[in-house]
């Protein structure tokens, strides 16, 4: 086969994918920008709307604060876990990892729901609580942000953990070796020698776990209601509610472009193709 | 070491955390009366009955399968030439391929469902399956792309070479030395997409319509309003399915080593 037929080969086997991807997904999304301009009211109106109103930036600050917290818990549990599978037994490895895989499979719906069951107030949790005497009544543990943190860190976990684990792993365990042989203690180890080689697997863990944190849209909608509004929940309400398109579509830009950012900002530390071996 | 033994004890409790809450649908799905109590005073399989009897729950579990099935056979006929025509590509071309394909990844499900509920409210095709299709499969290339594309990458071009030497014409390399070698890569992508498919809530919620309803979107709904133990039972089918991909994926992809 000579070079042209190679790339015109090249060319058919990519078109069908293409075209999903173009009709599916680039088209739509250009379509939504230019939505954003269509207000009445002019041009920019929908912007203005939605970046000058107080109730929108108080969302917005909750959709950063939610995905910054959740991601800082997610990498605090995060972090030992991947790296006691560094050390762990072939066979205890592989049912840790069994547990961490295992919830990616599962629908982020049903994984949410299960929290909805456990943490309402007649939920196991709370008839324990309540008879055990911990508190004299039902702790309220669902529709704020306290449920909305713990589904998220919950549904969030396992991809904090494997890009992680895939960055210690490439570690040579005779680095820390030789630090503690050199009399450092464990913390100092970790600070000097552990951490900064596994830098890579953090920062790719974080602007994953931050960057799904946040779009998400089905945990805070279910566990945290109308006391935890997200972009995410905003932009349902303007599309369902007010079929407003010019805001929704507005909005929907300042979520992408966020979005875009933290992938920007981030890639200037990792590759993509980190990113993409990490996730399952 | 104690600390060894602390860092073990905290895994255990991570890992028990990570599994255990989700299985507390099931119980609930169990219960006898017609709220939910975990676990259950009495135990019944009332509302199991009430599913699998009720034709508007198991049209949403037909229309879930159909469009699985669907969203897998074209995600993989377009992802598997999609990682064979990147790996002939050149390295802007694979660079710009790969952003491309990994785009809906890095893009929040509620932006793709608004923008693609905009689109088929105007070609009208608002509560089709079709749309649902669509969506499904732009949603699972990537993973189809990306495990045809390892698999790809771990292959030994030599023998390609050697297949091509011995007088093999290029289909027939594809069809005998190619194709056998991606096979666990296209049907771990498969079992992806598929499961991808099944468990999507958000754009799903947008496309479908009062005839056309996906599994999830049914108990979306009805978890917003007041719901029985149904909505558990299936919240159980769901997790089942998922179980059962995850187990299939496992043996399929270990077979060919």
């Amino acid at each position: 086969m000579n070079a042209v037929g190679y790339r015109l080969g090249a060319a058919a086997l990519l078109a069908p994918a293409v075209l999903i991807a173009v009709l599916a997904f680039l088209v739509p999304l250009a379509r939504l920008l230019g939505l954003s301009f269509s207000a009445r009211a002019g041009p920019f109106a929908a912007y203005a709307q939605l970046l000058g109103d107080d109730i929108y930036a108080r969302v917005f600050a909750n959709t950063f604060v939610i995905a910054l917290v959740v991601t800082v818990v997610a990498l605090v549990i995060a972090f030992p876990v991947a790296f006691a599978l560094t050390r762990l037994s072939r066979t205890w490895r592989g049912v840790v990892f069994a547990c961490v895989l295992l919830p990616l499979w599962i629908s982020v719906l049903v994984r949410t729901f299960s929290w909805m069951l456990l943490l309402e107030r007649n939920g196991p949790i709370n008839r324990f609580v309540v008879a055990s005497g911990l508190a004299p009544e039902p702790l309220s543990l669902l529709f704020n942000h306290t449920a909305v943190l713990i589904g998220m860190v919950h549904v969030l976990l396992p991809y904090a953990v494997l890009p992680i684990y895939a960055a210690l792993v490439r570690i040579d365990p005779g680095l820390l070796r030789a630090s503690e042989g050199l009399g450092a203690s464990g913390l100092t180890t970790f600070r000097r020698v552990l951490l900064p080689l596994s830098l890579s697997g953090v920062a790719t863990a974080a602007t994953f776990t931050f960057l799904l944190a946040l779009g998400f849209f089905v945990t805070p909608a279910l566990l945290g209601g109308a006391s935890s509004l997200t972009l995410s929940m905003l932009i349902d309400g303007f599309v369902s509610d007010r079929l407003d398109w010019p805001l929704a579509a507005a909005a929907s830009v300042v979520l992408l472009t966020a979005a875009l950012a933290v992938v920007v900002v981030a890639g200037r530390f990792i590759s993509v193709g980190a990113i993409a071996k990490g996730h399952p | 070491m104690m600390s060894r033994l602390a860092l073990n004890g905290f895994v255990a409790l991570v890992a028990a955390f990570l599994v255990l809450p989700i299985l507390a649908i099931v119980p609930a799905a169990f219960s006898a009366q017609s709220f939910i109590r975990l676990p259950p005073e009495t135990w019944s399989l009332r509302w199991w009955g009430a599913f699998f009897h009720d034709p508007s729950w198991r049209l949403t579990l037909f229309t879930s399968l159909k469009v699985a099935t669907l969203t897998t056979l074209f995600a993989v006929i377009a992802g598997t030439a999609a990682a064979l025509g990147i790996a002939r590509s050149g390295p802007r071309g694979r660079a710009l391929l790969t952003g491309l394909f990994l785009g809906p990844v890095v893009t929040p499900a509620i932006v793709l469902a608004v923008a693609l509920y905009s689109m088929a409210r105007a070609t009208g095709l608002v509560g089709t399956a079709t749309a649902l299709v669509i969506a499904h499969t732009m949603l699972a290339l990537p993973f189809v792309v990306l495990n045809v594309g390892v698999s790809l990458d771990g292959l030994d071009r030599r023998l390609l070479l050697a297949a091509a030497g011995l007088g093999a014409g290029s289909l027939h390399v594809f069809r005998t030395v190619t194709l056998p070698l991606i096979a666990p890569g296209v049907v771990g992508g498969a079992v992806f997409a598929f499961v991808t498919s099944f468990d999507e809530v958000v754009l799903s919620i947008f496309l479908a319509g009062p005839t056309v309803k996906t599994l999830p979107v049914r108990i979306w709904e009805e978890i917003r309003l007041e719901y029985t133990p149904v909505v558990a039972v299936g919240a159980t089918v769901m997790l089942v399915l998922a179980l059962s991909a995850a187990g299939a994926h496992r043996l399929l992809t270990r077979k060919a080593r």
